[in-house]
């Protein structure tokens, strides 16, 4: 090849740059959109994946679908790459590739890229794909993507070419109905286009996709996985929450998928789904997830990493089950994926083991908290030693640091407030919070596995393996991470920058990292701003004894440097330097007033704004300096006072003249040359600015409170004569300040001149004395660097750069708050939940459990069958109960199997004995597995058994709730109350009974009292859009009156009261009805507010039937929410008080109150109670109320189950399922439901 | 989440949206960015890309994928700048979607829907390549490609000297071809980044590259190698200022000579505000004066017979006695056929290829951040 021969020689090349540049590139370009580069091999994977099944797609038409990528680009080669892409040798073998354009003259681009445009443009003008450019009305990308595709179609088969014309010209005739008709399409291409137009529409044209939700079942189990993957995404595209239950379906059949594509397009689903926001399906989604994280594909993983971080991101012992493996699968995860993968085993091991006892996080508050280890603490002093050249500034460093790993797990803002109040040191991390990295297998593979992420291409990668090795790595391990993170310093300014940021806080709370590397944070003219300031501050901070020479002559550089902002902020970083390393401070004390000098030459130009910020900050870094040791450096502050006089800026001048009075009494010059500068400041007060005026007269006080001897007199005067001109100042500040001060310093002020007039009793005179003194007269004291305005968040995060905690920001867990036991638990609990074909084998795997088991079984079989003294005893207590309680609770049929699948209640045989004494029980029934866990959509075994129980008596407990129809104040004295009855209407099954009652709230008798509807004749409003179709059954018997109501109230007398049963029809169940009421001839509008519970009437169920009806409506007949319930607290203190028998078991208490709540608000049947026996008497989870009800309407079943989680004492965790055929009915219901059961009852 | 991402070129105007949610992000977030940009003195050059976040993320992540998406665009455009995006703005349009697809996958594409036209449908062994690609000519190129940053004080020392390198191997081998390149020194490298196909065992134990190239031109590894002790010329920049005008001279020379012939040799300087006037003049070489006080000096390559020099007065603004601030001169040249930091590849092993490839290697250097204070 000619592109080869030239290369071996190109040592004596010369050729231009830019067009070996240009010619690189074009190579690179051609690459890159090459199909053969891009093109999945789907192809020959697809026949052999697919368990024998018949070649379905012809393998052109496959790699049709899959060329996409190269259509627009390579115009004319698109060809080339199809045939490379497609296994047959029939075609023109690739003879002129135009790939070695490696020594092709540049032009070569620009001609690519017309031939681009030519070839396209010629073929939009005779093609149908121009015309549907006009159809789609949105985004005309979308239409160059359709257009693209049949762009590549040309070029290859006539016959669905065909195809596609019948879609356009069906889309283009008929409307957009028909376009969904084209999922349904033989043609791999038409069904892309079709699945392309609907998630474009979905979110517009619900009903649409809706049509469409059969065809994708159908390819969902196309053996195709394209097809597989296309219909799985583009139903989760379909953001509507009715076919949500049906994607759910859908993700967890395609997350066992036997591809791996079609697995990372279920991981992919999974955040869509989750964005739905459907709570109930939430566990569900959680299987699915961990289920994917288990994949033995890095691709899948990756994928799942990202929806485990966006679904459940805190749902750790998912992730703890499969730590290892994930760990080990790191590398090969996708870059993107590894981001967020390592994330999430970070957190994950921090809460599952804590922090590292050898590492940075650990060392530095440990030094500070547990100074009675001397052994450590020693051994770390030693190593501070060692490894930082200088221990010095270690304290301060300490601080900080131990500040970072607070704030890592408690998020700055927590921190910050609490230690604003609290002892900061209070470190609540014990020992057990810590882990060795030596001992933790799962600390070191974590370790291991990112170690060579540090060498990612990825700068997010490798600042994200950056971070767990900063938080975890023992800290002689730390090290690796600071010449991965250097080396980002020669990427792009942007990353640079986060990268700086980031090292920033690492560099700040352990310097000695860094301080080796001071020459790559020597600033470049190319860095921006930002870039530089960063870089001097890290300067600042790494500085050692060693290093602080090479990094002041650097300094020297910079303040050279034409950008003045930047040659102030190198003063200020000196100023910090010397504060750290106060060995070079004298010389450093000379080069920063020389610049003090030098730059008074120059700030008499006006124009020169920025020297005159160099001089500011040049002497604000001498005060700091000067601050820390005062009395070594007097002659600095002589110098300066001499210098005031050319010293034009009144920032610089105010500092100076601050400086002479805070140390006007140190040392032997500065007191004798007091007198000098005072009448010197005070000869050019008038002409100051505003800051130098405070200034000065701040001085002056200072100064005559220090004053002794024939002094005094002088700076009385000097003092009184600045205060009459201050006095008279156009700025009322300085008026103010003025008048303050002369009042604070009367005593000294009046002493000499009025000293007859005593009085004044001289103690007072003594405490302005004191007064003054304490206020102006004290010396500041040294400010040690204030640590506590660092915001630090997770290394990598946003919030970190940002600085302030960016929504969805989350610190780490806390250390160990993750269990071990919690996680095996649930580890195996969801094991077992989420794989059903695995669910079987449960005990046979845990083979120590099985024991426990069976020998349960046995020993609950025998006391609940044969009826053994224990089981005898507590019958006969409980008839003892029932005669002297009239319970609430009723034996049901008593059952004598006890299938207990319970492996995690050892315990559960000791509790027995407690439960059953307490609870008015008769047996124990059967164990109808699955209600732990109600939201999973399969029944599973477990972990705890219940027992079934029935509630008597509860329908005397219940209270209607009664709404106001009419108030009297509006209805002039009529008051009318009603409330839904549970009687159902005899004339039509559209009708609900109301039970209105009618009171006379005034002093005259009422006539004529009618309840009319005026409406009913008019076009009925349906406003919910969304119900149309549900309603439509409803709305079919137009026939049916609107309002049935019994006669007339002919009259009603003052106070007397009568009820009538109205039977309202309505039109909506959830539009009040808008009624007329006529009393003594007069019309009161009133609406009448459904309520849906009454919308349904009781239907007595068997438990079985309930479970076998429930069974047919799953899917998306199914929907839960979950709610906070708090009735029984009050329930049951109230009842404590009266100290009833019965109330002292909670499990019933809560039972009574679930059940009367939701009677009283719904016309339901009660079929069953299932309470859990619970290891823990406080832990009411798993208890289950079922209700059964039937739409009045429709008679179809509607059927609610509520699962309890939570302590007794505590609100209960409610969720609330409901089964029925008609969806918007039923999720109209679960609002109600879930309404009612959140309000407080009254 | 990224939400939403824009162009804006280099005069503040949005080019491009591109909305990745429902969540749409307004338009005049982009004034808002471009004011303060400027504030912040960035006189940013040619094409912004900005994207927005509200909700916590990995900010490099949105970086190196902007970055990305940036390489994509100017390869395939050949460039990067507002004319070859208007110009061809629908194309950019186009690649910037299937770009997302390609470059990055699920995290920031949960929302964005038609990827499926552009994806990888299914995962070979590697998924960065496929496995039928197939060449006639098997070939390929590896290429030494060194970036040297160095700083001189103004005393003359040299402060920092680092070469900053990158392996780029340009591919064309058919089937799965596993090569292993090995270095003849690989203790000089300071540190190193791998491309997501190579190996890290074998480097761990052996220091051996072992990988399965992607089809094409790909960056192998980029490297770093530190503390280096010479440069191959030398700039000596004098400044002497005095009443009121200031005396420039300049002196370009080889230091060390590399061997190899040092062309494209350029020096650039910023002259300080507070310079009214110019007037510069070299022996070899052109000297251009920008109106934005930038000074260009391009000697190309270094005559045998003289030593190239420029030289010149400043006028300096009124009352102004002497210079105060220096500019930094900003050093460019190019080498061809050597590679400074002395690294050097040792062999290439190609495995699993029925027929022999041509293999080609090239070395090239040139100046990064190199610049000399006055």
């Amino acid at each position: 090849m000619v592109g080869g021969r030239r290369w071996v020689v190109a040592g004596e090349e010369k050729r231009e740059k830019g067009e070996e540049r240009g010619e690189e590139r074009g190579e690179e370009r051609e690459k890159r959109w090459s199909p053969a580069a891009s093109r999945p091999e789907l192809g020959p994977e697809v026949g052999r994946r697919h368990r024998g099944a018949p070649d379905i797609d012809s393998p052109s038409e496959l790699s049709a679908g899959e060329d996409v990528p190269a259509i627009r680009r390579d115009g004319g080669d698109s060809e080339q790459g199809l045939h490379n892409g497609v296994p047959d040798r029939h075609r023109r073998p690739p003879l002129r590739r135009p790939r070695r354009c490696q020594h092709r003259p540049p032009p070569r681009q620009q001609v690519r890229l017309r031939e681009v445009r030519s070839s396209q443009a010629p073929a939009r003008s005779h093609r149908p794909g121009l015309r549907r450019l006009q159809f789609l009305p949105s985004g005309h990308h979308f239409a160059l993507d359709l257009f693209c595709l049949v762009d590549r179609k040309r070029k290859s088969r006539k016959k669905s070419r065909k195809n596609e014309r019948t879609f356009l010209a069906e889309t283009q005739a008929t409307g957009r109905i028909e376009v969904v008709k084209n999922v349904a399409s033989q043609s791999l291409e038409v069904k892309k286009l079709a699945y392309l137009y609907l998630l474009h529409y979905a979110e517009k044209r619900p009903n649409e996709a809706l049509l469409s939700i059969n065809c994708f079942q159908k390819d969902l189990g196309d053996p195709n996985p394209l097809v597989r993957a296309w219909a799985l995404r583009t139903m989760a595209g379909i953001r509507l929450h009715v076919i949500a239950p049906i994607v759910l379906v859908a993700v967890g059949k395609c997350a066992r998928d036997p591809s791996v594509y079609v697995r990372k397009c279920a991981a992919n689903a999974l955040p869509k789904l989750h964005d739905l926001r459907l709570e109930e399906n939430a566990t569900a989604i959680e299987e699915v997830v961990g289920m994917l994280l288990k994949d033995h594909s890095p691709s899948v993983v990756g994928a799942a990493a990202a929806a485990f971080a966006s679904v459940c991101p805190n749902n750790l012992p998912l992730v703890g089950r499969n730590f290892r493996r994930l760990c080990e699968i790191l590398p090969d995860v996708e870059e993107w994926g590894q981001i967020i993968l390592i994330g999430i085993l970070l957190r994950y091991v921090v809460a599952r083991h804590g922090l590292v006892r050898e590492s940075v996080m650990f060392s530095l508050h440990h030094t500070e908290s547990n100074k009675s280890e001397k052994g450590s603490s020693e051994s770390e002093t030693k190593f501070t030693l060692e490894e930082g050249n200088g221990d010095m500034g270690w304290n301060y460093e300490s601080e900080l640091a131990k500040m970072v790993s607070q704030c890592y797990i408690e998020g700055p803002d927590a921190y910050l407030s609490r230690s604003s109040f609290l002892d900061k040191g209070s470190s609540e991390f014990k020992g057990e919070c810590f882990t060795s990295s030596r001992s933790n297998e799962d600390v070191k593979i974590l370790l291991q596995c990112t170690s060579p992420l540090l060498w990612s291409n990825n700068s997010a990668v490798l600042l994200a393996a950056a971070g767990v090795h900063w938080i975890m790595a023992p800290r002689e391990d730390v090290k690796r991470i600071v010449k991965p993170l250097l080396f980002v310093l020669r990427s792009s300014n942007a990353s640079k920058y986060v990268v700086l940021c980031n090292i920033q806080v690492f560099a700040k709370a352990m310097p000695y990292l860094f301080s080796p590397y001071f020459e790559d944070f020597f600033i470049c003219s190319s860095d921006s701003y930002p870039i530089k300031a960063l870089k001097l501050d890290i300067l600042a901070s790494i500085a050692t004894d060693s290093s602080i020479s090479s990094i002041l002559k650097e300094f020297q550089d910079y303040i050279r440097d034409p950008d003045r902002r930047f040659a102030a902020d190198t003063i200020a970083a000196i100023g910090i330097c010397m504060q750290r390393l106060p060995k070079m401070a004298n010389t450093c004390l000379e080069g920063l007033l020389a610049l003090t000098k030098q730059e008074f030459y120059t700030s008499d130009i006006g124009s020169m704004e920025g020297e005159a910020g160099v001089l500011v900050q040049a002497i604000l870094s001498i005060k700091s300096i000067i601050r820390q040791d005062p009395l070594s450096h007097e002659k600095v502050i002589i110098q300066l006072v001499r210098s005031l006089d050319s010293i034009k800026v009144p920032a610089a001048r105010a500092m100076i003249i601050w400086m002479v009075g805070e140390y006007n009494s140190l040392g032997e010059l500065i007191p004798r040359m007091l007198t000098t500068v005072l009448k010197y400041l005070a000869r050019c007060f008038t002409s100051e600015a505003l800051e130098t005026k405070l200034q000065i007269l701040n001085t002056a006080v200072k100064v005559l409170l220090c004053a002794k001897g024939e002094d005094m007199l002088t700076f009385e005067r000097i003092l009184s004569y600045l205060l009459e001109l201050a006095k008279c100042d156009l700025n009322y500040d300085i008026r103010d300040r003025a008048c303050f001060l002369k009042k604070l310093l009367s005593s000294y002020l009046d002493s000499r001149g009025a000293e007859a007039e005593t009085d004044c009793p001289p103690e007072n005179k003594e405490l302005s004395r004191v007064l003054a003194k304490s206020i102006l007269g004290g010396q500041t004291k040294s400010l040690i660097p204030e640590s506590n305005n660092h915001r630090i968040y997770l290394p990598g995060s946003l919030s970190q750069i940002v600085l302030h905690a960016a929504p969805g920001y989350e610190p780490l867990p806390k250390p160990c708050s993750l269990k071990g036991d919690d996680l095996d638990i649930n580890a195996t609990g969801d094991q077992a939940t989420s794989d059903p074909s695995i669910s079987d084998d449960v005990d046979s795997v845990t083979g120590s459990l099985d024991e426990e088991t069976a020998s349960q079984y046995s020993s609950q079989h025998s006391s609940t069958g044969s009826g053994g003294s224990y089981g005898s005893d507590e019958t006969g207590l409980e008839r003892e109960d029932d005669d002297n309680t009239n319970p609430l609770i009723q034996l049901s049929d008593p059952g004598n199997t006890c299938r207990v699948q319970n492996h995690a209640s050892e315990t559960g045989s000791a509790d027995f004995g407690e439960l059953m004494s307490k609870s008015a029980l008769d047996s124990w029934l059967d164990d109808q597995p699955g209600f732990s866990n109600v939201n999973s959509s399969e029944p599973s075994p477990i972990n705890r058994s219940s027992a079934r129980i029935s509630i008597g008596n509860i329908k005397e407990k219940i209270k209607r709730k009664s709404y106001v129809l009419l108030d009297p104040v509006n209805g002039n004295g009529l008051k009318v109350d009603y409330c839904f009855s549970s009687e159902i209407s005899s004339i039509s099954s559209l009708l609900v009974c109301v039970e209105a009652s009618f009171k006379n709230c005034s002093t005259d008798p009422m006539s004529s009292i009618t309840l009319v509807d005026e409406e009913s004749n008019k076009v009925l409003d349906n406003a919910d859009q969304s119900s149309t179709l549900t309603e439509s059954s409803v709305t079919s018997q137009d026939d049916v009156p609107t309002l049935v109501s019994k006669d007339e109230i002919t009259s009603l007398e003052p106070d007397q009261t009568t009820t009538r049963i109205l039977q309202v029809r309505f039109h909506h169940h959830l539009l009040p009805l808008k009624l007329a009421l006529y009393c003594n001839g007069k019309r009161h509008p009133v609406r009448l507010w459904p309520d849906i519970g009454f919308f349904i009437k009781a239907v007595p169920l068997e438990l079985d039937a309930f479970i076998s009806d429930e069974s047919h409506l799953k899917g998306m007949f199914e929907c839960t929410r979950s709610c906070i319930f708090s009735d029984h607290i009050g329930d049951s203190n109230k009842d404590k008080d009266e100290g009833s028998l019965v109330t002292t078991d909670k499990f019933l208490e809560i039972c009574r109150s679930l059940a009367l709540k939701m009677l009283s608000n719904a016309n339901l049947f009660l079929v069953s109670v299932d309470m859990p026996i619970a290891s823990n008497l406080d832990d009411a989870s798993g208890l289950c109320l079922r209700f059964s009800g039937e739409i009045l309407s429709s008679s179809k079943l509607c059927l609610i189950t509520i699962t309890v989680k939570g302590k007794c004492w505590e609100p209960l965790n409610i969720s609330v399922k409901v089964n029925c055929e008609e969806t918007v009915f039923g999720l109209n219901l679960l609002n109600r439901v879930v309404n009612f059961l959140v309000e407080p009852s009254s | 989440m990224l939400q939403c991402i824009f162009l804006i070129s280099d005069s503040g105007e949005v080019m491009l949206e591109k909305q990745l949610t429902g969540h749409r992000v307004d338009r005049s977030i982009c004034a808002w960015f471009w004011e303060h940009a400027l504030s912040q003195g960035d006189s940013s050059k040619g094409i912004t890309f900005l994207a927005c976040s509200q909700v916590e993320m990995p900010p490099l992540m949105a970086i190196e994928f902007l970055c990305r998406v940036a390489d994509v665009l100017s390869d395939y455009l050949g460039g990067l700048n507002e004319d070859l995006i208007k110009d061809n703005f629908i194309i950019v349009y186009e690649v910037f979607e299937p770009t997302l697809v390609l470059v990055i996958t699920n995290q920031f594409l949960v929302n964005v829907e038609h990827d499926f036209l552009f994806e990888r449908a299914t995962a070979s062994c590697v998924p960065w390549r496929t496995t039928d690609t197939k060449y006639a000519n098997n070939e390929v190129y590896v290429d030494l490609v060194e970036e040297m940053d160095a700083i001189i004080n103004r005393d003359g020392v040299l402060v920092k000297c680092e070469i900053y390198g990158e392996v780029q191997v340009n591919s064309h081998l058919s089937g799965l071809p596993d090569l292993t390149l090995s270095f003849a020194n690989p203790s000089v490298l300071d540190d190193v980044r791998f491309h997501p196909c190579v190996r890290f065992r074998p480097w761990e134990s052996d220091q051996i590259l072992s990988f399965v190239p992607p089809d094409g031109q790909f960056k192998l590894m980029s490297y770093r190698v530190r503390k280096l002790k010479s440069t191959p010329i030398y700039v000596k920049p004098q400044l002497t200022s005095d009443a009121g005008a200031c005396r420039i001279s300049l002196l370009v020379g080889i230091r060390n000579d590399p061997g190899k012939i040092i062309d494209s040799i350029t020096v650039e300087f910023q002259l300080p505000p507070c310079v009214l006037s110019a007037e510069l003049s070299s022996n070899h070489g052109t000297v251009n004066i920008l109106s934005s006080k930038k000074c260009s000096w391009s000697i190309g390559r270094i005559p045998k017979d003289k030593t190239p020099s420029m030289s010149g007065t400043l006028v300096l603004e009124t009352g102004l006695e002497r210079l105060h601030v220096f500019p930094t001169f900003v050093v460019g040249f190019r080498i061809m056929g050597i590679a400074l930091s002395g690294v050097k590849i040792d062999k290439l092993d190609i495995k699993n290829l029925p027929n022999k490839p041509y293999k080609g290697f090239r070395a090239l250097t040139h100046a990064g951040e190199f610049e000399v204070r006055s």
